[in-house]
């Protein structure tokens, strides 16, 4: 089959989707005051001035277009290929590689960054990035998504709430752990390919010295909120550099 | 003649001012170092080189030092994507794809050096017009923009947003308009700019205040990005050797002519609403291939061809940034993320704008260029040698830059599931074929074009004529009109049959 087909194929689907969420749209604006701008009693605006205008015009023309969108791929034969799998264009290893690397980046920014030390937490997410989808091992993928799953749930589920985001780091332990056994992993099975083993090597010192640098670089250089200041090693790095380096840099 | 004479002056003050203080150099070597990396590196872009470093730079910088390190790495990024388009057949961003065209016949003729020598100073060039229609074109639109009121920047904000949705297309033109709508739809989010209604909030406390705009550009521009780099990791390899790259001086006099009509082409084009490098390189490859006198060489390794394209695609630069100073409307998506640096340093574009600004980013774009060309010329291998790190290693690298540069701008960790969350549409938009460019326009355009559609409205009490009564509001409208109408493909067959021969 064809690009065009599946992508008309695609089309077909979109279509229905920003319908449903156009006409969703359009229910949601019929809340805000639009004819009758009444608050209090007292008129407070003419529909030419409501905060719906604009929406209504918005989600209005989106309805439209994606009545246009549906007719364009009906007309080209997307409505018939549309309930076959094949036909959308995806098959089982490219949804698997995808939903991977959905997975990476949903545990990282939803469980990681919100609860784990940031340095831990990256130098995970950029172990399970490079080594997981580097050389296209399926092993290695599943690995991956499993290592920076593991804490990423375990964080979530202990320490969900915001009130304890902040708390013990037993979070950041179980992220170093998973960090270093996928580390260690990583090393043993590079023992019998020796293309990948450049990459694996360099990738530890990448995973640490990217976030650390960074995370340096912001809080004391550019002054910039960093996510997690309590974490495991942030919190210590905070201490000594107030404490310990910045009193020697003034002299006293 | 009093009026160029003057602005040189001005211009000259504030260059000189630039180069005199030992901070410019701070920012400028790197950051024009650190663009040209990110368009060398096939999968990063010369947006996303200028949006990470708004989130770094935020607004606890002076701004005019910001301006300093973002401009200096979107005229190095536009310029570093011609590196892996010449030496591997890769562009390393959308606007360097017509450099491929000829660059990579020309290094496989054992040319690489030579072509990217021509390339680096078709490019210094390139820049250095686009600036100087920039400090030119800026004034005079100025001046013209203190009569725009609000019916004309309503229809301008839309422009922007159909012109962008139009162009930057590759499947049907609805996309591009979908994409712009959907950019539309979500700055409707939060309290209304007017009346203060709250509008789509479904009781989150931080809808109120809209979706913020560095997250929208970090998740629409680096986590597709990212995503499709380890789905389908571009293994770059080893460039071929090139051989001197410092270009003849009598071989750029000769092509003058070539680099001129592509600047000249490249800042009209980059002048357009939302339009782009990318699109600026392509016409000027299109138009140099009916003007050159080597036209029927175009494609096979034609320096006359690789010129028209780089010389284009740096001279939007400034095109870009007309539009952006003048009106507060982006030529560019780099120029949104600019604008959104902007924005967050309470800089108001438009005809209210501190001209000592303008003059400012004059002068960084030629300091800039400058830096450009040196870095080009002498440590053009080193660009060579970053080609060879493969995609799987530095796209994590990026991920971690975004999320700390989107969590630093608002400092709440709300702002990266926002950023994820239109990463992940931004993904699926990309895989069918949307545009993003007019998501991000329609998000930072948003808010303007409803405050100023309704504020026309308020002024002449809901009648509608206000906006054909006001010469430059109909100009616009039958624009807008226009450029729907010719989208529509039985008007497109009808003005085809009109056509001579058609």
């Amino acid at each position: 089959m064809d690009d065009k087909a599946v992508l008309r194929t695609r089309d077909f689907w979109t279509a229905l989707v920003l319908l449903a969420v156009s006409i969703f749209f359009l229910i949601q604006t019929t809340d805000i005051p639009f004819l009758d701008s009444k608050a209090a009693g007292v008129d407070s605006a003419e529909w030419y001035n409501s905060a719906a205008l604009v929406p209504f015009g918005i989600f209005g023309s989106l309805l439209l277009l994606s009545l246009v969108l549906l007719a364009v791929a009906i007309r080209d034969g997307g409505a018939g290929r549309a309930l076959s799998a094949v036909s959308v264009g995806l098959d089982s290893a490219e949804l698997k590689r995808l939903a991977a690397i959905a997975v990476i980046l949903v545990c990282y920014i939803f469980g990681l960054v919100p609860r784990v030390d940031f340095i831990i937490g990256s130098a995970l997410m950029i172990t399970c990035l490079i080594w997981g989808f580097h050389g296209g091992s399926r092993v290695a993928m599943l690995i991956s998504s499993i290592a920076i799953a593991v804490p990423a749930l375990y964080a979530t589920i202990v320490h969900f709430g915001r009130d304890q985001w902040a708390k013990p780091h037993d979070d950041d332990w179980v992220t170093l752990v998973a960090f270093v056994i996928l580390t260690a992993v990583m090393f043993w099975r590079a023992r019998r390919d020796p293309d990948g083993k450049t990459v694996v090597r360099i990738t530890p010192v990448v995973a640490v010295l990217c976030p650390l640098i960074l995370v340096l670089a912001m809080a004391f250089g550019f002054r910039q909120n960093v996510p997690n200041r309590t974490g495991l090693f942030f919190k210590q790095i905070e201490y000594h550099y107030y404490v310990t380096v910045k009193p020697l840099f003034q002299g006293k | 003649m009093e009026f160029v004479i003057t602005q040189l002056a001005g211009f000259s003050t504030s260059l000189i001012a630039l180069v005199l203080d030992p901070v410019t150099y701070f920012y400028l070597i790197p950051s024009v170092f650190l663009g040209i990396v990110f368009g060398a590196l096939p999968g990063l872009t010369a947006t996303l080189a200028v949006t990470i470093l708004t989130g770094f730079f935020g607004n606890k910088f002076p701004l005019d030092q910001a301006l300093i390190a973002l401009i200096g790495a979107y005229v190095g990024a536009i310029y570093g994507g011609s590196y892996p388009s010449i030496l591997l057949n890769i562009p390393g961003t959308a606007a360097s794809a017509a450099t491929a065209m000829d660059g990579y016949p020309l290094t496989k003729q054992g040319k690489g050096g030579e072509a990217l020598g021509l390339t680096t100073t078709a490019s210094f060039i390139g820049t250095l017009f686009g600036t100087f229609c920039l400090l030119i074109f800026v004034w005079v639109l100025l001046a013209v923009s203190k009569n725009i009121a609000s019916p004309e920047k309503a229809l301008l904000a839309l422009f922007g947003i159909l012109l962008s949705g139009t162009l930057m297309s590759k499947d049907l033109v609805i996309k591009g308009w979908i994409s712009g709508l959907i950019g539309l739809a979500m700055a409707m989010v939060g309290l209304d700019p007017l009346l203060s209604e709250e509008r789509y909030v479904f009781e989150w406390s931080y809808l109120l205040s809209g979706f913020q705009v560095v997250p929208v550009l970090m998740g629409a521009f680096a986590i597709p990005q990212i995503m499709e780099g380890a789905r389908h990791a571009i293994m770059a390899g080893k460039a071929p050797k090139v051989g001197r790259i410092a270009p003849e001086i009598g071989e750029v006099v000769r092509r003058m002519p070539t680099i001129l009509r592509s600047g000249a082409i490249g800042t009209g084009v980059g002048a357009l609403p939302g339009v782009g490098e990318d699109v600026a390189g392509w016409v000027s490859y299109g138009v140099g291939k009916a003007a050159s006198k080597e036209g029927h060489k175009f494609g096979q390794g034609s320096k006359d061809g690789l010129i028209s394209a780089e010389a284009a695609n740096n001279a939007a630069i400034g095109g870009a940034l007309i539009p952006l100073l003048v009106l507060g409307i982006p030529g560019s998506p780099p120029a949104a993320a600019l604008l959104g640096a902007l924005k967050i340093n309470n800089v108001i574009p438009g005809p209210t704008i501190d001209p000592a600004l303008i003059l400012h980013v004059v002068a960084i774009l030629v300091l800039a260029s400058l830096t450009m060309l040196l870095m080009g010329l002498f440590t053009a291998r080193v660009f060579i040698t970053i080609l060879r790190i493969p995609q799987t290693v530095f796209l994590p690298v990026v991920m971690v830059l975004t999320t700390i540069g989107s969590f630093s701008v608002g400092g709440g960790i709300n702002d990266l599931f926002l950023m994820i969350g239109v990463g992940f549409v931004a993904y699926a938009m990309n895989a069918m074929h949307y545009p993003i460019a007019p998501l991000v326009i329609g998000v930072i355009l948003g808010g303007l074009f409803d405050e100023t559609f309704r504020r026309s409205l308020l002024i002449s009490d809901g009648d509608l004529s206000v906006f054909v009564s006001r010469p430059g509001a109909a100009i616009l409208l039958t624009l807008n009109v226009v450029l729907i109408l010719s989208q529509i493909p039985t008007i497109k067959r009808f003005a085809m049959r009109l056509r001579p021969g058609g």
